[in-house]
């Protein structure tokens, strides 16, 4: 559906994009995920047209659309800020695309309404000035803006970025619904790593101009190809070289003392039943505590290096600060690049 | 192939159109913007093709020419410090502090955006001159008091002070809106005074705005016209009435090049001034989320009762002109001769002849046509300008940004006389056309001095707006000219409207650019009205003013009304 | 927000539609650059046989424009006419050389015709009644022809002061001290009369070697004249303060006198120096590149003509370069021209040399 092949994207002496190469498919939903600085935005700005690569060529549907500018494109895009026409009310901001496109009032009519239907806004809302939604309306009519021109292609930079925190999960939720209600194909930039791996169908991870990996988020998580994608996606320890060496002890392959080792946090393990084979046993004690409610973070000093789990709030594991206890790490969860 | 193709013809049309409008601009700024002055320079003292002195000396015996020049230095810098304050101190009152009557207040301040120049000094004199209301009253407290009192260098500075805040008035007030309010409840918080707050807070966030609008007023300062004549008497000329009578004369012409050129000096260095001062004074306010500016109340009881005393004691000196204008334009002639006004000498007379004798009603249809359709050229143009500055970013654009803001440095006097020196002979670069004498140089003159204030505005109108709304209507499919069309004009509306009305008021009853550029068969109101008040014209003439400038308020009033009275309902 | 918007608009609209109307009109009038001859030709003979004119002059004060307006038209002329001081209409002719505006231009001095001249402002043209005025006013080569004499007075408030009382001359005012303050100075100086008062006293100390041909001594004179005399501000009329004795003296071309007295009920005293008072001609010129030469050339045989000369003369005090016309004037007039001498003036020398005078006055001598 949409490549992206040896796309170069140079600002003056700056490199933002280096050599991407990238396939998405029809109706998935892909991530671009990343620190900011990292490229996510920019690749997502060729897509739409706002940037023309330095060199390298897009295609969508087979189609070369390097060139072709960006009111030809047929790829909508929902903003950061929603870029709502301050000057026009929620029903010409639907309409304006359409409009452009000279249909019949009553063609546009329709749409408009269609549309609004789809993503739950009412007459009454329609014919409100943008500036006296709420965050949330705000973003459904970017959307509405968006999908009445039935695009091929819906790209989304950061759309909930401006929302407080119970919002954005709400949102979230109601992104995905409708993403896999119209079988959209699209196009999704954030930072947000949990919101990255609960919409995605494929993440790609970005880091300086950079694609570090290109996969679903189980594959991105568990398997992270690369030193930076590991770091940035969930909550990780690095493993101090004292502590390796010790682990180096008790497993059957060693690891390279040169390298960093990580291990993710849920992976560190308090107490189990079953330490079977390649399970590694490690004296700690307990020095921090960092109470969540649906778990609980414990930081545990380990001759002098910190590592750091969490457990589930089941009402039974607590620990305080001073208990000494055994840590057990599985050496297939501890990753090396 | 044929989409390619397609998509080939409109870049290439889209480029024309640039290419056309490139040249077009060009063409403007050399013809218009930089030719003539350079012309003028180049007469003034290359008058026989070699470096002549001659200007200069003649300056230089000329303690008169000195001394008027170092008044209107003088008085620039005068009215910066007096105009600030009063200025700053509307602002408050109407904007800041909770004064009572603050919207009755507000509309008094108003006054000097709806009359200006001639019109307004004459009202003042008609106050504290010879035989005005207040002299009177003060003749009576003290006998002994000269009626000419109020003449020189305190009476100009006075009457200017106060008729040249509509900047604050307009610009400062919106600033004054933009503060922050929570800033100012953490400082409370923090224990700060009002005083304190105001200094520290609020203020530094005025800071820009408050240079901007000193630039103007520096520049106001130094071409001043109406004031010193009327009122300035023997000992306080300024230099534009001496510039003005000079450039009349051909002979003189190159003395008048030389003061104005000297008043572009002032003005350039005010400028590199006041940049230094200004760099790194802008800067952007965090807060996310803005709360809404609450009027101050002044805890002070005394204090209170002082700024209140203040505000309705300059409030009086707004209003009083312009009532007696009104008082006085349904006067007869007696009562206008003598400065008198009663019942039994009140009349509709005047109004009667202005509507049923045409040639007094013409030169109010030569003003507006002059005002409307200069605004309208120039806010197109800046528009088109400001485009492209708030579209590109390289060297081209800067070059075009300064050319664009030339007319700032040049006292309109000057721009004036460049004008017509260079164009009262055919020249090549206007395809061999003259234009003085015709109707069209004093339009060119309005449209050049009216750039650099409309290019700031709708330039900065332009740059407030979010770039995510281009792109937005780009990738919703509208094209370039569209986008502009629907999403960014409806935005900077306002401004447009602002900038057409303030434009509009400015230019109506203008004397200074006019006397040098006017048709003679097309007299600009300001040219009759002053005309009116100097001597050897009868005494109807001088009732005719009143009724001139009455209608010219209401013009002008209507013209606020329709672009800022309806947003505020 | 849309209702502004709509009202604006087609308030501007209306407008420019307005001003290309006016600049239709004017170029009817000016004939600017042929770009309408049509409209030219269709101005130049109205519809009702009416024909336009654009005349400049300095001489339309005290109701003299009106009238001529109204006779004017009655014998199917419409004029514009343009008013400012003598100095003021010359400055505008010389910068509208090469686009004139005018078509006609009457009043001002012979300084100005002898000027315009020069520079080619004019178009020769000899009026039907050019051999009825007196001899040696008319310009030989026939580019200007006199219409009025005036003299150019110094006048005092007769009910103030008497024969006795009142300076014997110009110089009496700055000399003697108990005049100081009371006479009428001039501040600015584009009018005709401020210029003729300026040559009588300046042409009493001609010097080769002086500053434009005039010796120190008589700028000093100049300097005093100017720093003793009472500067009105704007605003202010000069008969009004020579009635309310604020300033008893000043200067009055003649045919100004009469209705001044009558406004303001002084009578004016008249003083009568030995040297004699400049007397300035008055004339009528076509202005070169005119669009409307033929309308032009009837005008002035008319304006000119005995019959409207004597009538004006009759209505404004006037004194008559004609000499058919001379006989209708009013006897007071007459009497005065009688009792004046014409001071002796190098009209030719003033006319080269005024303006470099008034910049010189305007920058180093003015208070």
């Amino acid at each position: 559906m949409i490549e992206f092949k040896n796309i170069e994207i140079n600002y003056g002496n700056f490199a933002a994009i280096r050599n991407l190469n990238l396939e998405v498919k029809e109706g998935e939903f892909f991530t671009l995920l990343g620190p900011s600085g990292c490229g996510k935005t920019t690749t997502l700005r060729s897509l739409v047209g706002f940037v023309t690569p330095t060199s390298g060529s897009i295609f969508v549907k087979g189609a070369d659309i390097t060139n072709v500018p960006v009111e030809k494109r047929e790829i909508s895009m929902v903003f950061q800020n929603y870029a709502l026409f301050p000057t026009m009310n929620v029903y010409e901001n639907i309409a304006f695309g359409l409009r452009v496109k000279k249909m019949t009032k009553k063609q546009i009519d329709d749409e408009v309404r269609d549309i609004a239907d789809k993503v739950d806004l009412n007459d009454e809302q329609l014919m409100k000035k943008v500036s006296e939604l709420s965050g949330g309306q705000q973003q459904r009519v970017a959307i509405a803006r968006a999908l009445v021109l039935k695009p091929s292609i819906l790209v989304m930079d950061e759309p909930l970025s401006n929302l407080d925190a119970s919002l954005r999960v709400q949102l979230r939720k109601e992104l995905k619904r409708i993403q896999k209600a119209f079988g959209i194909t699209t196009i999704y930039v954030t930072h947000d790593q949990e919101e990255a791996l609960t919409l995605s169908d494929r993440i790609a991870v970005f880091n300086k101009g950079i694609v570090e990996q290109a996969g679903t988020p189980y594959d991105i998580y568990n398997y992270s190809a690369t030193e930076f994608v590991c770091n940035f996606i969930g909550d990780i320890n690095k493993l101090a070289q004292p502590v390796l060496e010790k682990i180096n002890l008790q497993s059957a392959k060693p690891f390279d003392l040169k390298k960093a080792a990580y291990v993710r946090t849920e992976r560190v393990h308090t107490a189990l039943k079953d330490t079977g084979k390649d399970f590694i046993q490690l004296k700690a004690k307990v020095v921090d505590i960092e109470y969540f409610g649906l778990y609980t973070k414990y930081a545990f000093d380990i001759d002098g290096a910190v590592i750091k789990n969490i457990e589930k709030e089941d009402g039974m594991t607590i620990y305080s600060i001073g208990d000494e206890l055994d840590l057990y790490l599985h050496s297939s969860d501890i990753m090396q690049f | 192939m044929n989409v390619v193709d397609k998509i080939k013809g409109q870049l290439s049309s889209k480029k024309l159109i640039g290419i056309i409008i490139g040249i077009f601009l060009t063409w403007f700024i050399v013809a218009f913007l930089v030719y003539p002055n350079l012309n003028l320079l180049k007469l003034t003292f290359f008058a026989d093709g070699r470096l002549s002195l001659e200007p200069f000396q003649k300056l230089l015996h000329s303690s008169r020419a000195l001394k008027s020049l170092l008044h209107s230095v003088v008085l620039a810098v005068s009215l910066v410090v007096t105009v600030n304050i009063v200025g700053i101190f509307l602002v408050l009152v109407t904007d800041y502090f909770d004064i009572r009557g603050a919207k009755l207040l507000r509309l008094g301040y108003m006054t000097t955006l709806i009359y200006s120049g001639i019109v307004l000094v004459s009202g003042y004199k008609f106050i504290y001159g010879d035989h005005g209301v207040i002299t009177n009253f003060l003749v009576q407290l003290f006998p002994s008091l000269d009626v000419t009192w109020f003449k020189g260098y305190w009476a100009v500075l006075f009457v200017m002070t106060f008729a040249v805040t509509s900047n604050h008035v307009i610009f400062l007030s919106n600033a004054i809106q933009k503060v922050d309010y929570q800033t100012i409840e953490s400082a409370r918080n923090m224990g700060a005074s009002t005083f304190y707050i105001l200094r520290r807070v609020v203020f530094p966030v005025l800071k820009p705005t408050i240079f901007a609008v000193t630039i103007l007023l520096f520049l106001t300062g130094l071409g001043a016209v109406s004031a010193p004549i009327v009122l300035g008497g023997r000992d306080f000329q300024t230099i534009n009435p001496m510039i003005l009578s000079f450039g009349q004369s051909v002979t003189s012409r190159d003395m008048a090049a030389l003061l104005a050129i000297i008043l572009g000096v002032f003005t350039l260095l005010l400028l590199t001034v006041m940049r230094k001062i200004e760099k790194g004074g802008h800067y952007v306010s965090i807060s996310k989320v803005k709360s809404e500016l609450k009027k101050q109340k002044i805890n002070n009881k005394l204090a209170n009762a002082i700024v209140h005393a203040i505000a309705y004691l300059l409030f009086l000196i707004y209003v009083m002109p312009v009532i007696i204008i009104v008082l006085f334009s349904f006067s007869d002639s007696y009562s206008i001769t003598t400065s008198t006004l009663s019942w039994n000498h009140f009349t509709f007379d005047n109004y009667a002849k202005l509507f049923t004798q045409a040639s007094d009603f013409k030169p109010y249809l030569v003003s507006i046509v002059y005002s409307a359709v200069s605004a309208v050229i120039v806010v197109i143009l800046t528009l088109v300008v400001a485009r492209i500055l708030h579209k590109y970013n390289h060297k081209l654009s800067t070059v075009l940004e300064y050319a664009m803001l030339i007319p700032w440095l040049l006292p309109s006097t000057l721009i004036a006389l460049g004008l017509i020196i260079t164009y009262d002979s055919p020249k090549l670069i206007i395809l061999n056309n003259v234009l003085t004498g015709t109707v069209w140089i004093l339009l060119i003159g309005y449209v050049i001095v009216q750039i650099p204030f409309t290019l700031r505005l709708l330039r900065a109108a332009f740059f407030s707006i979010d770039h995510s709304l281009e792109d937005a209507s780009k990738n919703l499919g509208a094209g370039t000219f569209y986008t502009l069309r629907r999403v960014l004009l409806p935005i900077i509306f306002p401004s447009i409207m602002a900038v057409l009305a303030l434009n509009f008021n400015g230019h109506l009853a203008d004397y200074d650019l006019a006397v040098f550029l006017y048709h003679p068969l097309f007299e600009p109101l300001g040219i009759v009205i002053k005309n009116s008040s100097t001597d050897q014209v009868s005494v109807d003439a001088k009732a005719m003013v009143f009724v001139y400038s009455v209608i010219l308020m209401i013009i002008s009033s209507l013209t606020l009304y329709l672009v800022y009275g309806r947003k505020a309902k | 927000m849309r209702k502004p918007l709509l009202i604006v608009l087609s308030f501007v609209l209306s407008a420019s539609l307005l001003l290309s109307g006016c600049a239709s009109t004017n170029q009817a009038n000016s004939g600017e650059g042929g770009q309408a001859p049509g409209k030219t030709t269709s101005a130049d003979a109205g519809k009702d046989g009416t024909k336009s004119l654009v005349v400049y002059s300095n001489s339309l004060s005290d109701g003299r424009g009106d009238w001529l307006k109204e006779q004017a038209l009655a014998n199917g002329f419409k004029l514009d006419f343009v008013e400012a001081g003598g100095g003021d209409i010359a400055n505008r002719l010389i910068a509208e050389k090469n686009n004139p505006v005018a078509d006609v231009v009457f009043g001002l001095s012979t300084i100005n015709y002898e000027n315009f001249k020069e520079q080619s402002l004019l178009e020769a043209y000899k009026p039907v009644w050019a051999s009825e005025v007196a001899e040696g006013l008319n310009d030989k080569e026939d580019y200007y022809h006199a219409l009025v004499k005036q003299a150019i007075v110094l006048i005092y408030n007769s009910k103030l002061f008497d024969e006795k009382t009142a300076p014997k001359d110009w110089t009496d005012l700055w000399k003697k001290a108990e005049y100081h303050g009371k006479y009428d100075a001039p501040s600015t100086f584009g009018g005709g009369t401020t210029r003729a008062v300026l040559a009588g006293i300046l042409v009493r100390y001609q010097d080769p070697n002086g500053q434009y041909g005039i010796s120190q001594e008589g700028w000093d004179e100049i300097r005093d004249y100017l720093k003793f005399g009472y500067h009105q501000a704007e605003g202010e009329d000069f008969y009004a303060n020579l009635a309310s004795g604020k300033t008893p003296f000043g200067p009055m071309w003649s045919s100004g006198i009469q209705s001044r007295e009558e406004q303001y009920g002084v009578k004016a005293g008249v003083v009568k120096p030995e040297i004699g008072v400049p007397y300035i001609v008055e004339h009528v010129a076509i202005v070169k590149g005119s669009k409307n030469l033929d309308t032009a050339k009837q005008f002035v045989d008319w304006f000119g003509s005995a019959e409207v000369q004597g009538e004006w003369a009759k209505k404004f005090s006037s004194l008559p370069a004609n000499e058919k016309a001379l006989e209708a004037a009013p006897k007071d007039i007459k009497d005065l021209d009688a009792s004046l001498k014409t001071q002796q003036i190098d009209w030719q020398f003033v006319a080269k040399n005024m303006d470099k005078w008034i910049e010189k006055i305007e920058l180093e001598l003015l208070p």
